[in-house]
Formats: C-alpha cells, sequence, structure tokens
C-alpha cells in the first residue's frame, strides 16, 4: 500500500538522482573551479537555508511574486473570459496583446525601476506584466470553447452577462483557465529571478550573482539547485491543487501520454 | 454590413488601443507631468529608432544578437524534434526522458544561466547554453504530444506497405504531427528572442540587451526604448515569418479553428 | 463439412492442418482482451476460428462492438491477440507486411502528401525507382477513376475520392490479401455502389482474397463468397453462409434475382433474432 501511494514519485527522484551523477562526472571530468561537483554545492543548501539574512530574501522575494500572480488573476481572468464571450473585445484586444507578447517583460526592470523606485512596486509591476499575457490568452481560450447551449440556456433562466461569465462561463472555463496558471506560476518565478538578476538589489536572483561576483561557486550552484527546486515544487503542488479543483476534467497528462 | 466592411470595422477597432496608449503616452510627455529624462515623447524614441537603423555598430549588435539567437535556436529545435519523436517511438526512450522532462521543466531556466557562465564562459557559448535550455522543452513537449496523438491508422498504412518501424517514425508520424510540432517552435521562437536578450541585459559587452542596460547606466532613457522596440519588432517579424513558413508547410492539413 | 464444425473449437489436428494447406488466411483460435479500467478486462474476441481460402471474398458482418474491427487488425498483424495465432501463407503473422493491405473506414490518407504522394509513399520507400513509382500510381489512380486529380490534397477531394486514394495506395504495393474496415462505410449511398461496382471489377481482375468488414446486409451479400456472422460480447463467431451467386456479378440482374433477396432477407433476419437476445 505505502509502496503504491509513493510509486508515481520514484521516477522524478530518479531522474533528480540521474542528473546529480551526471553533474558529478561532469565536474569530475572537466576539474573546472567554475563547477564544483554537486556533492560540495549541496551541503551549502542547508547553510542557506538556515541564514536568517539569505531565507529573508528569498521569502520576501516570494512574497512579490505572490502579490504579481495575485494582482495578474484579478485582471487578467476577467479580461480573458470576456474576450472569449464578445467579438468586440477580442478584436479590440488582440492586436494589442500580440504587440506586446514578444516584448521582454524582465527587460522592462531598468525602465520601470526610473519611473517607482527600486522598491517593490517595480519588482511586483513586473511580475505582473510578466504573466498577465499567458493568462488572459488561456481564459480566452477557455472561455471560447464554452458550449453556446450552456448560456442560452441560463439566458432563459433570466441570467444577466455578468452573472453568467461568472457562474457559466467560469468554471465552464475552468479546466484551461488552470492551465493559464500552472504557465503563470512558472513564469512569476522567471520574471521574478530575472529582473532581480538584472536589477541586482535584493532577492534571490540578486544572491545568485553576489556569491557569483565574490567567487563563492558552491553556494551559486546552491542557490540553483534551489531556484530549480522552487520551480518544480511549485508546479507539482499546483498540479495537486488543479486535480483536486477540477478531478471532473481530462487530466491534463492524457494529452502527454496518448496513445501510440 | 457584409463581412470585408465588418472585417475592416474589427480591425480598426483592434488599432485603436495601440494608437491610443501611443496617443497616451505623447500626451503625458506633452503636459509635462513626467521630465523627458524619465519618460522621453514616442516621437523621439522612434527617430532614434530609425537613426539606429543606419548606424554599423547598432547593426553589428543585432547581428549578435540574432546569431546566438538563430544558433540556440536551431539547435533546441533539432535535439527537442528528434527526442520526442524517438520518446513516441520507444516506450524505454520515453521512460528515461519523460521523467526527466517533468523534472526540468518547470525549472526556471535562467537560474542556470550563472552556472552557463561558470563553465562556458562570458562570451556566446553561455548565452547560446541559455537560449537552448529555454527552448528546448516548449519544442519537446509539443513534438512528443502531437506524434503521440497521430491517428495510429496513418502509422499503420505506412507499415503494411512494409516500411520499417523508424523510418515510419520519421516519415509518417513526424509530418503528421507537423501542426503541433510547428506551434513548439513558434514558442520557442519566440522565448529564444526573449531570454537572449535578458541574457545580454544580466552579462554581456554587446547584443541589444546591452545597449539596453548601457543606456539605463548613463540615464539615456532614449536609448533605453530603442533596443526594447528593436527586439520587440524582431520577435514580432519572427513570429509571422515563422507563421507564413507554417501556412506553407501546413498547406495540405484542414484549416483550424 | 458443415460450418458449425468449422467454427469449432475442438477441430481435430488433421482436420486443420488439411484446412490450412488450402488456406491463404488461416485464424485459429484467436481470443483479444483488453485491460479496462480498475483491473478488469474485457473480452473482445473469444476463440475465433476461420479459415480463407485464396481468392476469396469474405465479408464479416455483426452488430457494433463486436470486435471485427479487432480481427481485421490481428490479421493485419497491428494489434497482438492474446492468445491462438494467424497464419498468411502458412505462416504466423508477427506484424504488419505488405502482403495484407488494410483499407479504413477513415481513409487514414496522408493530409501532407498529394494524392500522387500518398499513392507512390509505399514504393519510393521501399527503393522503387522514382519513375516506375509514378507510372505505376499513375496507372492505378487511373484505375480508380481518378486521372488528373494526381496533385490535389486530400483535403480537397470528396469521401468517395478519398476512399478511392486509399484503396489505390494500398493496391500500389501489390498485396495479396485486402483487409477492409467498413471502407464505404462514411459514404453517401451512391457514392456507396458507385465503389461496390468498381471494387468488384478490380478484383475480378486478379482475385485478391479480400476480408471485408461491413455493416450493410446487402452490400456483405452483393460482394462476397461467404458472410461471417459475429455475435458480441464476447465477440464470436455465429454463423458462416455461402453467397452462392453467380460471378460476375451486375447488380441490376442481381436485385432481380430471387436468391439474392433470400439471402439479404434470412440474413437480415437472423441479426434481427440476434439483437433481439440482447435486449
Ligand atoms: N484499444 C482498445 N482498448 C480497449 N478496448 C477496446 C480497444 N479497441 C477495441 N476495444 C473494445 O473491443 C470491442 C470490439 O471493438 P471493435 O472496434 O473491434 O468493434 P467493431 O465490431 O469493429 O465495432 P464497430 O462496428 O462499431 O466498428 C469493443 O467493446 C471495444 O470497446
Ligand atoms: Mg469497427
Amino acid at each position: 500500500m505505502v509502496l503504491r501511494r509513493f510509486l508515481p514519485a520514484l521516477p522524478p527522484l530518479l531522474a533528480f538522482a540521474g542528473i546529480l551523477a551526471i553533474w558529478e562526472l561532469l565536474s569530475l571530468y572537466f576539474g573546472l573551479d567554475g563547477l564544483p561537483p554537486p556533492s560540495v554545492a549541496l551541503r551549502q543548501v542547508p547553510v542557506i537555508l538556515t541564514d536568517p539574512q539569505s531565507l529573508f530574501d528569498i521569502v520576501d522575494s516570494l512574497r512579490r511574486m505572490a502579490i504579481g500572480i495575485v494582482l495578474a488573476l484579478v485582471f487578467a481572468i476577467p479580461v480573458g473570459l470576456w474576450m472569449g464571450r464578445s467579438r468586440f473585445a477580442a478584436a479590440f484586444f488582440n492586436p494589442l496583446l500580440s504587440v506586446i507578447y514578444p516584448v521582454p517583460k524582465a527587460a522592462l526592470m531598468p525602465i520601470i525601476m526610473l519611473w517607482l523606485g527600486v522598491g517593490d512596486a517595480s519588482k511586483i509591476l513586473v511580475i505582473f506584466l510578466g504573466v498577465t499575457l499567458p493568462l488572459i490568452y488561456h481564459s480566452y481560450q477557455g472561455s471560447r470553447a464554452v458550449e453556446e447551449k450552456l448560456l442560452w440556456s441560463a439566458a432563459a433562466m433570466g441570467m444577466q452577462p455578468p452573472a453568467r461569465l461568472a457562474r457559466i462561463v467560469l468554471p465552464a472555463a475552468l479546466p484551461e483557465i488552470l492551465v493559464g496558471c500552472r504557465t503563470a506560476l512558472v513564469l512569476g518565478l522567471i520574471t521574478m529571478v530575472t529582473s532581480e538578476m538584472i536589477a541586482r538589489q535584493t532577492g534571490i536572483g540578486n544572491l545568485v550573482f553576489q556569491s557569483l561576483e565574490m567567487g563563492i561557486y558552491d553556494t551559486v550552484y546552491a542557490m540553483i539547485v534551489i531556484i530549480g527546486a522552487l520551480g518544480f515544487i511549485l508546479d507539482v503542488l499546483f498540479e495537486r491543487l488543479r486535480g483536486w479543483l477540477v478531478g471532473w476534467a481530462e487530466p491534463a497528462q492524457s494529452i502527454i501520454v496518448g496513445s501510440t | 454590413m457584409n463581412t470585408r466592411s465588418s472585417t475592416l470595422a474589427y480591425g480598426l477597432l483592434g488599432a485603436l488601443p495601440i494608437v491610443g496608449l501611443l496617443a497616451l503616452w505623447q500626451a503625458i510627455h506633452l503636459s509635462g507631468i513626467a521630465p523627458p529624462a524619465l519618460l522621453p515623447s514616442p516621437a523621439a524614441v522612434f527617430l532614434r529608432f530609425f537613426q539606429q537603423l543606419g548606424d554599423a555598430s547598432f547593426l553589428q549588435n543585432v547581428g549578435v544578437t540574432l546569431y546566438r539567437l538563430f544558433v540556440g535556436f536551431f539547435v533546441a529545435a533539432v535535439v527537442g524534434i528528434a527526442a520526442g519523436v524517438v520518446a513516441t517511438g520507444s516506450k524505454l526512450f520515453a521512460s528515461f526522458l519523460l521523467p526527466l522532462v517533468r523534472v526540468l521543466a518547470p525549472v526556471p531556466k535562467i537560474a542556470l544561466y550563472p552556472a552557463f557562465t561558470l563553465t562556458l564562459g562570458y562570451d556566446d557559448a553561455s548565452k547560446i547554453a541559455l537560449v537552448i535550455a529555454d527552448a528546448l522543452f516548449p519544442i519537446l513537449l509539443a513534438t512528443y504530444q502531437g506524434t503521440s496523438a497521430v491517428e495510429p491508422k496513418l502509422a499503420w498504412s505506412a507499415r503494411a506497405a512494409g516500411v520499417s518501424p523508424l523510418r515510419t517514425l520519421f516519415t509518417v508520424v513526424l509530418p503528421a504531427a507537423l501542426p503541433s510540432v510547428m506551434t513548439g517552435c513558434r514558442i520557442g521562437l519566440v522565448i529564444s528572442c526573449i531570454v537572449v536578450f535578458l541574457a545580454e541585459m544580466i552579462t554581456s559587452t554587446n547584443g541589444l540587451g546591452h545597449l539596453l542596460m548601457r543606456a539605463a547606466r548613463n540615464f539615456q532613457t532614449v536609448d533605453m526604448f530603442v533596443p526594447l522596440i528593436a527586439i520587440s519588432i524582431l520577435g514580432l517579424l519572427l513570429n509571422s515569418a515563422f507563421n507564413a513558413l507554417r501556412r506553407h508547410l501546413l498547406r495540405g492539413f484542414p484549416e483550424e479553428k | 463439412m458443415s460450418q458449425a464444425e468449422l467454427t469449432s473449437p475442438r477441430i481435430a489436428a488433421e482436420e486443420r492442418n488439411a484446412l490450412r494447406q488450402s488456406s491463404m488466411i488461416s485464424i485459429e483460435r484467436v481470443s483479444k482482451y483488453f485491460d479496462t479500467r480498475r483491473d478488469k478486462r474485457h473480452l473482445a474476441l473469444s476463440e475465433i476460428t476461420l479459415p480463407v481460402t485464396r481468392g476469396e471474398f469474405v465479408s464479416i458482418l455483426g452488430p457494433s462492438g463486436c470486435g471485427k474491427s479487432t480481427l481485421l487488425y490481428i490479421v493485419g498483424g497491428f494489434v497482438q491477440p492474446s492468445s491462438g495465432q494467424v497464419l498468411v501463407n502458412d505462416r504466423p503473422v508477427e506484424g504488419p507486411g505488405p502482403d495484407r493491405g488494410p483499407v479504413f473506414q477513415e481513409f487514414a490518407l496522408f493530409p501532407w502528401k498529394t494524392v500522387l504522394g500518398n499513392v507512390t509513399y509505399g514504393l519510393d520507400q521501399r527503393g522503387v525507382p522514382k519513375a516506375e513509382a509514378v507510372a505505376r500510381a499513375r496507372a492505378l489512380l487511373a484505375m480508380v477513376s481518378l486521372s488528373g486529380y494526381e496533385n490535389f490534397y486530400p483535403k480537397e477531394l470528396s469521401g468517395g475520392m478519398k476512399q478511392r486514394v486509399a484503396i489505390a495506395r494500398t493496391l500500389a504495393y501489390k498485396p495479396n490479401i485486402l483487409l477492409m474496415d467498413e471502407p464505404f462505410g462514411a459514404l453517401d449511398a451512391q457514392t456507396r455502389t458507385r465503389l461496390q461496382n468498381d471494387l468488384l471489377k478490380i478484383w475480378d481482375e486478379d482475385r485478391k482474397t479480400v476480408l471485408f468488414v461491413t455493416h450493410s446486409v446487402e452490400e456483405a451479400v452483393f460482394l462476397s463468397d461467404r458472410v461471417v456472422m459475429m455475435s458480441r460480447s464476447p465477440g464470436r463467431i455465429q454463423d458462416i453462409i455461402d453467397i452462392d451467386l453467380p460471378r460476375p456479378r451486375d447488380r441490376a440482374s442481381l436485385l432481380l434475382d430471387r436468391r439474392y433477396q433470400d439471402y439479404v432477407v434470412n440474413i437480415e433476419r437472423m441479426m434481427d433474432a440476434q439483437t433481439g437476445d440482447h435486449s
């Protein structure tokens, strides 16, 4: 029974072990200063995680990321749902969105810092910008695919358009919206780390480059492992939440595994 | 209203927010709320952009960025497509690859950039490596999903004609999955575009991203906007070029909605 | 020898060997399970035994889900049986091969290839010189009345034309056996009769062995030498009826033929009786 429960976690664990093994071999083979073996680098992970200053930096980064993502959710989902149900809204927003799409959002950091200073506001704004587009896109796709007849019957019952959006379209589009949320979560982390690497003020991204410039390479790699683990853990947690919220919909894996 | 004039009306409607934003920008500039050092006028920015297009050193930086972008993207495309197809063809390979992808796909690749600079140096190689790491997964996943959803009867038709499983994989399963593969590649291309720029912003001595950072350090606001506009236009151009290629390659496939 | 004996699993060994010798296809005690959810197994085919002689046109009729397609896929080598075996030319089937050409209800044409490209594909892959492959493809396309459509893409063709291309594509590598799974099922009645006539004409030229799955009793009787009737849950052979009608067959005179009408009515009655049992 216990084995059964933990069996699905086995392949990723093996994969992780495989990555460490390859890393160890590479570092043995090349013997570079800039590539310490994982056995050395990983020893820094608990050190970083127990150091109050770095721990504070990490938690602070995550706090800003959470705020940015929540703001984006509040803004992007209604816009996306509206676009999906109204030809007018879709025609209005789509060209603007496709122009904004290829702009590297984290690259706006220096300009935004000029305007808003180096505080939380700039960092949150960049994260907000970074995750808004995929959220709008997926909400749009989800709401566009909602069965017309569901809405007709709701209209026949006398439901007003905003209520229909909230009570019919939102739940029906939820699986697709959650796909967008998953992208947004990882993208939020990426934007956060990147903008901190560019701005070099505070946060996880800054920590990495600080140690890099001071030549403490095992800390650099330990930080990389921590950031990577964050991405993976957030993704796994979100998958759990998604499975719980929309267990009725097709699991995302079924698309991936499919039939041959 | 007939369809053509309604298409036109909707096209104009779509231009509205873009024009509106530019107008707002110009208005803020004219009103003097924001000092020009913080917000230059859009006219000044675009003028500078077109000036720079004739500037040899600017174009050289564009060339550097494009070189990194394309090398990285092509390596990612070849590796991602091959791995995705082989994973569909071989359960054994898939059982190795998929857990690796599961672990690595959600990792923010930008975090690997410091490691790349330490091992590959501060020049092209580390940036290309980052582009590969970032573009690889969308391409690989789209290829794998596309190929594993291919109607088995297509492959059966080839196998019945006496074609070997490996050849069937590359001459039938892969082309049949082309719509999905192309979508993955388009996403990978735009990501490559963005990520090469960011890498150049973080550490570089040349390229468009470096130009932005240099301007930021010298508080030359107009020059900060120019590389941003350049990379965005580049992304748009690549995206639409790719769409044209896609339409050509997929001309036999039924239209998607 | 009666039909009941033929399908009986307790067929004597010598007798089976005698059968094999005259058989092009010998389906021997083939069963197929599918694993369904929650560790349950679904028995789709149970102990199917069916010999098919060279040049015979055999149709398979049966209710939806009785395993007709599955049986055809097993003969094609696309699906492995859970037990039993299929012999083709006395050799066990281990996978797909160019001796057995499938034709599917869904056409399964390659959408990225033109009509000509679809038909030459198998030949190209097996190293047949380009000119020869194209010449053979053109001849086949002429045979299925599609000359002039060489450079069309499948999406530009009607359903009937698509199925003609699929048939030409399969005939291109000269299989001895055709495995046709409701090939005309997705077509309108008119196109369907046209293609039935065409198929009979093509078949009369070299008398390939054909396994033909259909839901239409008229179609089965019109085309076949034998009609195999299957029942469902689990899929078994219920009955086999010899169609003793003269060839070459002409639709108009056949429709007026009392024997044809009797076959159709009798088979329909038997199928009704069977579905009656289930409901
Ligand atoms: N890949 C599969 N996995 C699980 N069950 C399957 C699979 N393929 C077929 N089955 C089951 O096997 C049974 C027979 O299926 P099959 O497609 O052979 O029937 P059929 O006689 O061709 O039906 P139809 O006339 O509708 O085409 C059905 O109950 C079907 O649900
Ligand atoms: Mg079937």
